[in-house]
């Protein structure tokens, strides 16, 4: 009759997808309801888990700084084993399409504004990029991609002191595509060559190429076919060829999303990509089913087991007005100070209470109410509707979705078998 | 009490242009927080970048806009209407409702109404008005439609691309058949019979109304058969109600009060359905999106959200009604043309949450190896490849399409769109299906 | 050693800015210092109202009288700077109906043009007009760009041979024998457009005349020469909606009272304000009450605004005076009115004029009249022609064709453009080729930007009211680095990353007021860009920390050799 699975996913970010492959492999049979696209499209595709410990200093090995986090930090509740298995499974995933996998080690990345940061695991797109690498580099910017202005990035990159010489230069792309067009153009026209895009835009860049060891691009080289647009860019050029990884909208992201969807595909889990807007309980404290809002229709989706995996702010995952953030789903209590003017701090970045947002769990993932009761037996939250962190300024967004991810949804898929 | 008191949940567009017709979409900018997911989902803006993406066409525009600011950038004509944009915004922005508008007021202001294209494009958006006439005479229709010189003529006057072949009109229409098995009285005794047979009461209240299209009506009548006899086989009654296009093809030409014209008997004799008691079905996922969303979006009709809200795609309804799935798990299907299929799910069931739904329900029906060709858009959205200057856009769009059915294996396609099934065939030459033909060949 | 100057002026506000302009056109050698940006106090803190006098036709008819009189010569003169909107009294059951027809008859005894609408009527002007408003009086309110107003007016200025210098504060004014003869001026980064980074430097500015015009800083000035100039600031908060939810100015019809006034400006709706007296211009409480009086009771008037979406609010202090002695307590019932306070003949010290009071509807006339004062203690007998005479820009309508065809911009893009630069419109834009949109909110180019760049220095909140670029509903977020590196390479990367820092600030101090719903997502989005994909807060180039490169993973020893393995995306 009804449409009815072992455990339903309610999120499609990387939390819920790694939730759902790690439910998928207990046995259970899976549906992730996502509500529109993953925040996997804002954000740059690299893989933090912790760049920067509490008092601020830069990490180079993460799992050095773990029990210096605050108690109700998620990963102090799931514990380093948890990163290592939420880790492990995205290594599964990306395949060929990441590296770092072969240290625990943080590695450095040049970024689009032209600093550096800390992240655990890149695209193989951005490896030559590396910023502990004493190579030479040069940047390339496309004069109508404003997103990237190579000669300025590499001038930032020296004022970081990074361990090689950065120079920057600006071409026009082949074809000279309009100023106002989007990275999926630049991307596609990489990958179809149709008239030769690569070859021209090696041919350009060779113009400005000073025998530097590696070029670095903004990264939009190629969505279906990276790895061959790459190629060809480093066969014409003598030269390893890298992304600095922008966002959004981020190519790697999107490349990233797909390889995850190849994995859900594979371990049989169903999608389905509507809102979920209402809930149905058994009367005795447990989640019976997720309302699912189809044009109109609201069709419950009836599971054994929950996963709330919304995103937090950014991916609407919480909702706010002027009188509370709340979390819109289930209706999970989330913590924050009564007066909205507390939610904030005067300086634009540092400490902020609002990016320490989302429900309160304890270290079963279970959402817990004002009063530190269990919302629902069968319900545990994964990824950044989790509060407790800051993902921006730790440098640690999408290691806690693994984590917590690969956690609640092994959890959840165990609960059911 | 004033209304600052209660201010409403919902934002209601209202009119705020001097032209009476467009409404005041600015307030929906609020919700675009710039993230440009929209702008990489839009298969147009990835192959012309004369196309500046969907949240340039939607949110941005409309924010630009003063109230004596009437015009809008005319490369909303290059939207195709996939409405991709609307199920990739994280953050519930209307963007198609915003393209629709725009484009509407695109047509209205700035293209002349005695210009060609403006009427190449009402007889496009007009399609069943010429399949109306064609399906009197099919046979010379059909020949007459795809006579070379005939074709030439078209695209040079009119700008129809002379790279497709019309489709072909079946030689008797659904509703003709339809009438021939009995219409609604015979379904009635049908489904009687069903419901006993399946030991259910047989006095059970399972009525549906059909929404077949045009398309299913006059050129591909064999989908909507299947949809009779697989609704029958569950016991359900069908009534087959008086009913115009959709309007899908007129809200992409930006023919906003035809499709309005349309709409209106659409909402009339679906909604005195709905009324009686009846569920809409409808076996076009652009059918089905015209009148769960954009009627809703666009109109203001009475009872249009009545209909809204009583409309399913088909196997949709079937999924929730009744035991589909495990149905089609214990049956096979032998007709070895379906043995493996190509599938790909059109932009609008996407928007409807059903792109996932064929396949799933064929995982463990025998006899049947559905295969998905990959989120891509087929690129013809409905008349946009059909006009001459989109042609070369459409086919590029497709192409990644048509890769993934070469690479696939089988030689027959498989979607629930009778334009996208058009396209398929046209980059592929395979035969394409409708999921609806293969529940009809496991369960009738 | 010092500079000399004939007239130096104090204050890069509306009446700075207009004086400068008005003696610069006399042929009177003018220089003009602002502490910060042009407009940085109150000019660029007001709702953008330009008055008909409507608002003044009950409580007082002379400053109306002025109004409407200024009202339609800035439409004339300053044409790229006004958005004829119209605007509407609007009045609600509860409203007092006496008052309504004494605002009727106040508007027709000024001469203000008044029509009285039915409800009916202002909703089929302005629809989201709540439906129980019983009726509205139209008037010819507009809106008007203060930051384009001043700064078309100071380069009319410069044009005509004045120095115009901004960050430039006055630090001491200079006596000599009981007279002000000049000022001491401490240039944050050296002379001329501002420079981050360029050590700062004092001048010291002789002038045969002095005029304070510091508005609601004009006390502070005094205070250097031991002036009692009694300004009472007088605080307003001023919110700002993501979209124009009325295209008309909509006033509430009653007497008076915090919360009464919605001016569309530019892609956004200003929600004005409140009144409260505060003690410093520069150091009073931004409170969370006011922000929500505004919103709560315009609703009343529109309720639309009850759910929609918040940009930032700001605050602005009104430069309020009031001759000694006058003892008003409600800020409220302060007049606004301005006066000019000769100190020679009032405090005996010669050398210096102060102007007090006012509003930007009338800063030409009343700089033409205080320029009028000026020349007669110079001597000068040049006539003043600022009411007919265009500003920059406004000599006639920027060609949004040429914009569209020419320069192949999106219309939308080109028509904003269009309007912003007015006559500039080909110039500017022919400059950049090609010319992406830098700011997509607002439609800005690289070529307004550039062009902003060249006027103004590495000053991008300067960048910022000359193009409108950051102001829109990401609030910078998508285009504040890339605002910056338009400084590059003619300034360096310090640089560029030292004005980039400044904007996000000036853009965070805004927003914070705002930080609910889709505005909370967006903050938490932009921090998310430019804190975790850009890193910017932990930036070593900011930090002094050395990073020990070594201690990082160091890429697997066969990465960068052009690995195989097809990585890319099979859309399944």
């Amino acid at each position: 009759m009804a449409i009815e699975d072992d455990v339903l996913v309610v999120g499609g970010g990387v939390a819920g997808m790694t939730a759902a492959l790690a439910a998928a492999d207990e046995g259970a049979s899976v549906r992730l309801v996502t509500k529109k696209q993953s925040t996997l499209r804002h954000a740059s595709g690299l893989v933090d888990v912790l760049g920067y410990a509490p008092d601020g200093k830069l990490l180079a090995d993460p799992f050095d700084a773990l029990t210096d986090l605050p108690a109700d930090h998620p990963y102090a509740l799931v514990g380093a084993e948890a990163i290592r298995a939420g880790l492990e499974r995205f290594d599964a995933v990306a395949g060929e399409l990441y590296r770092g996998g072969h240290t625990e080690k943080n590695a450095l990345l040049p970024t689009h504004g032209g600093t550096v940061k800390p992240t655990a695991r890149y695209p193989a797109s951005a490896a030559a990029g590396l910023a502990s690498d004493d190579r030479d580099a040069l940047l390339v910017g496309f004069e109508t991609l404003t997103d990237f202005d190579a000669p300025l990035a590499a001038e930032h990159l020296e004022a970081a002191g990074v361990p090689f010489d950065a120079r920057g230069a600006t071409v026009s792309f082949p074809g000279e595509p309009r100023a106002d067009a989007k990275v999926t153009r630049y991307a596609h026209a990489l990958d179809e060559d149709a008239d030769g895009e690569r070859g021209r835009l090696a041919a350009r860049v060779a113009r400005v190429h000073d025998g530097e060891p590696r070029v670095g691009f903004p990264a939009v080289l190629g969505q279906e076919h990276p790895a061959d647009v790459r190629a060809a860019l480093e066969a014409d050029l003598d030269a390893d060829v890298f992304e600095v990884p922008m966002g959004p909208p981020s190519l790697p992201g999107i490349r990233l999303e797909y390889a995850f969807r190849a994995a859900l595909d594979d371990a049989g889990v169903h999608t389905v990509r509507r809102p979920v807007v209402d809930y149905e309980t058994d009367g005795e404290g447990r989640l019976s089913a997720a309302v699912v809002e189809r044009n109109g229709q609201h069709i419950p989706h009836y599971a054994d087991s929950f996963v709330l995996a919304t995103g937090g702010l950014v991916g609407k995952g919480l909702d706010s007005d002027r009188e509370a953030v709340r979390e819109p789903v289930f209706d999970c209590h989330v913590p924050q100070p009564e007066d909205r003017y507390d939610w904030f701090r005067d300086e634009a970045f540092g400490e902020q209470p609002y990016a320490r947002f989302g429900v309160d769990v304890g270290d079963d993932l279970r959402p817990r109410d004002e009063d530190g009761r269990i919302e629902f037996e069968n319900l545990r939250a994964a990824g950044s509707v989790i509060g407790g962190y800051d993902f921006a300024t730790e440098c640690s967004g999408t290691g806690v979705s693994l984590a917590t991810g690969d956690a609640a949804g092994a959890a959840a898929g165990a609960d059911t078998q | 009490m004033s209304d600052a008191e209660s201010p409403s949940d919902d934002f209601e567009p209202i009119e705020v242009f001097p032209d009476e017709e467009t409404p005041d979409l600015r307030p929906g900018a609020d919700d675009c927080y710039k993230c440009s997911t929209c702008d990489t989902n839009c298969p147009v803006a990835e192959v012309d970048d004369d196309f500046p993406g969907p949240k340039f066409q939607g949110p941005e525009q409309w924010r630009l806009k003063r109230k004596e600011d009437a015009s809008v950038d005319d490369s909303i004509s290059k939207c195709s209407n996939c409405m991709r944009c609307d199920s990739a915004c994280p953050s519930d922005v209307g963007l198609s409702q915003m393209h629709n508008t725009a484009r509407a007021e695109y047509v209205e202001e700035e293209l002349s109404k005695t210009s060609l294209t403006y009427w190449r494009n009402r007889i496009l958006a007009n399609y069943r008005t010429s399949a109306f006439l064609a399906s009197k005479v099919p046979r010379i229709a059909n020949f007459a439609m795809n006579f070379g010189p005939a074709r030439w003529a078209m695209e040079k006057t009119l700008g129809v691309t002379s790279e497709r072949e019309f489709p072909e009109f079946a030689t008797e229409t659904f509703r003709e058949w339809w009438e021939r098995q009995g219409g609604a009285d015979g379904s009635r005794e049908r489904a009687r019979e069903a419901r006993e047979r399946r030991g259910e009461d047989v006095d059970a209240d399972k009525r549906v109304a059909y929404f077949h299209g045009c398309y299913a009506n006059y050129n591909t009548p064999e989908v909507a058969k299947s949809l009779v006899r697989v609704f029958e086989h569950f016991g359900y009654e069908l009534v087959v109600p008086e009913q115009r296009c959709s309007g899908t093809p007129m809200f992409a030409n930006g023919m906003l009060d035809d499709a309005e014209r349309h709409a209106e008997v659409n909402v009339s004799s679906m909604g005195d359905l709905i009324e009686q008691g009846y569920d809409a079905i409808a076996s076009c996922t652009s059918c089905s999106m015209a009148l769960r969303q954009e009627y809703p979006e666009l109109f203001d009709i009475d009872g249009i959200e009545d209909v809204a809200e009583n409309t399913w795609e088909a196997l949709e309804y079937l999924r929730v009604q009744e035991d589909l799935s495990g149905e089609l798990a214990g049956a096979e299907v032998e007709d070895e043309h379906l043995a493996s299929l190509a599938y790909h799910a059109p932009c609008h069931a996407r928007n409807q949450g059903l792109d996932g739904q064929a396949l799933e329900l064929f995982d463990d029906l025998a006899g049947v190896d559905a295969e998905d060709v990959g989120d891509s858009c087929s690129g013809i959205s409905g008349t946009y490849g059909w006009k001459e200057e989109k042609y070369e856009t459409s086919m590029k769009i497709g192409e990644e399409m048509f890769d993934h059915m070469e690479d696939a294996e089988g030689e027959v396609g498989m979607t629930e769109c009778p334009t996208c099934a058009m396209q398929m065939e046209h980059g592929t030459g395979y035969e394409i299906r409708h999921p609806l033909e293969v529940v009809a060949a496991a369960l009738t | 050693m010092g500079t000399r100057t004939e007239v130096l002026v104090i204050g890069g506000g509306s009446t700075g800015c207009g004086v400068v302009r008005d003696l610069a056109r006399r042929g009177v050698d003018t220089t003009l210092v602002e502490k910060g940006t042009l407009t940085n106090g109150t000019t660029g803190r007001m709702h953008g109202l330009l008055h008909s006098g409507g608002r003044y036709a009950v409580s007082d008819q002379a400053s109306a009288r002025e109004c409407i009189e200024e009202n339609r010569v800035l439409r004339d003169i300053a044409g790229h700077c006004v958005e004829e909107t119209g605007g509407l009294f609007v009045k609600r059951p509860e409203d007092d109906e006496e008052y309504f027809q004494e605002k009727l008859q106040g508007c027709r005894d000024c001469d203000i043009p008044a029509e009285v609408l039915t409800g009916a009527e202002a909703r089929e002007r302005e629809p989201y007009l709540a439906k129980d408003v019983e009726k509205a009086i139209a008037v010819p309110d507009a809106a008007v760009d203060p930051f384009r107003l001043c700064v078309a007016n100071a380069v009319d200025a410069e044009n005509h041979g004045a120095r115009v210098e901004t960050h430039a504060e006055v630090t001491d004014l200079l006596v000599e024998g009981g007279e002000i003869v000049g000022a001491e001026v401490t240039h944050e980064s050296g002379k001329g457009p501002r420079e981050h980074g360029t050590p700062g430097e004092v001048e010291e500015i002789y002038a045969d005349h002095v005029v304070n015009a510091a508005g609601a800083w004009a006390g502070r000035i005094g205070d250097h020469a031991d002036l009692d100039v009694a300004v009472r600031p007088s605080k307003g908060v001023m919110t700002v909606m993501n979209t124009r939810q009325v295209d008309t100015v909509v006033n509430r019809c009653r007497p008076k009272g915090d919360a009464d006034i919605i001016v569309p400006h530019e892609t956004a709706c200003i929600l004005g304000t409140t009144d409260e007296e505060v003690g410093d211009p520069e150091d009073y409480p931004e409170e969370e009450w006011e922000v929500d009086l505004v919103i709560d009771t315009l609703s009343e008037l529109v309720p639309i605004l009850q759910e929609a979406r918040t940009l930032r609010s700001f605050w602005g202090v009104r430069p309020l005076y009031e001759p000694p002695g006058t003892g008003t307590q409600d800020p409220t019932d302060i007049t606004r009115d301005y006066f000019t306070l000769d100190h020679e003949e009032r405090d005996a010290v010669p050398g210096m004029t102060s102007i007090v009071g006012g509003k930007l509807t009338t800063y030409r006339m009343m700089a033409e009249s205080i320029t009028d004062h000026v020349c007669e203690k110079l001597g000068v007998s040049a006539t003043c022609d600022t009411a007919d005479a265009p500003l920059p820009g406004s000599e006639r309508p920027g060609d949004l064709e040429a914009a569209m065809e020419r320069f192949g911009l999106r219309s939308p893009v080109a028509r904003r453009s269009a309007q912003r630069l007015g006559s500039r419109t080909e110039d500017v834009l022919a400059s950049c080729d090609p010319n992406p949109v830098v700011c997509s909110c607002e439609g800005v180019t690289r070529a307004e930007v550039r062009d902003a760049i060249d006027d103004s220095g590495t000053d991008l909140n300067a960048v910022r009211i000359r193009t409108r670029a950051s102001m829109g509903n990401c609030q910078g977020g998508r285009c504040a680095h890339r605002m910056a590196a338009e400084l590059h390479p003619e300034h360096d990367e310090a640089t560029a990353r030292a004005a980039l820092d400044e904007l996000w600030a000036e853009r965070w101090k805004g927003q914070r007021h705002a930080l609910w719903g889709e505005q909370l997502s967006q903050a938490m989005l932009n921090r998310a860009i430019h804190g975790a994909t850009m890193n910017r807060d932990n930036d070593p180039a900011r930090t002094d920390d050395a990073v020990d490169w070594d201690a990082f993973d160091g890429g697997r020893s066969d990465a960068g050799e052009g690995e195989v393995g097809e990585e890319g995306i099979h859309g399944d």
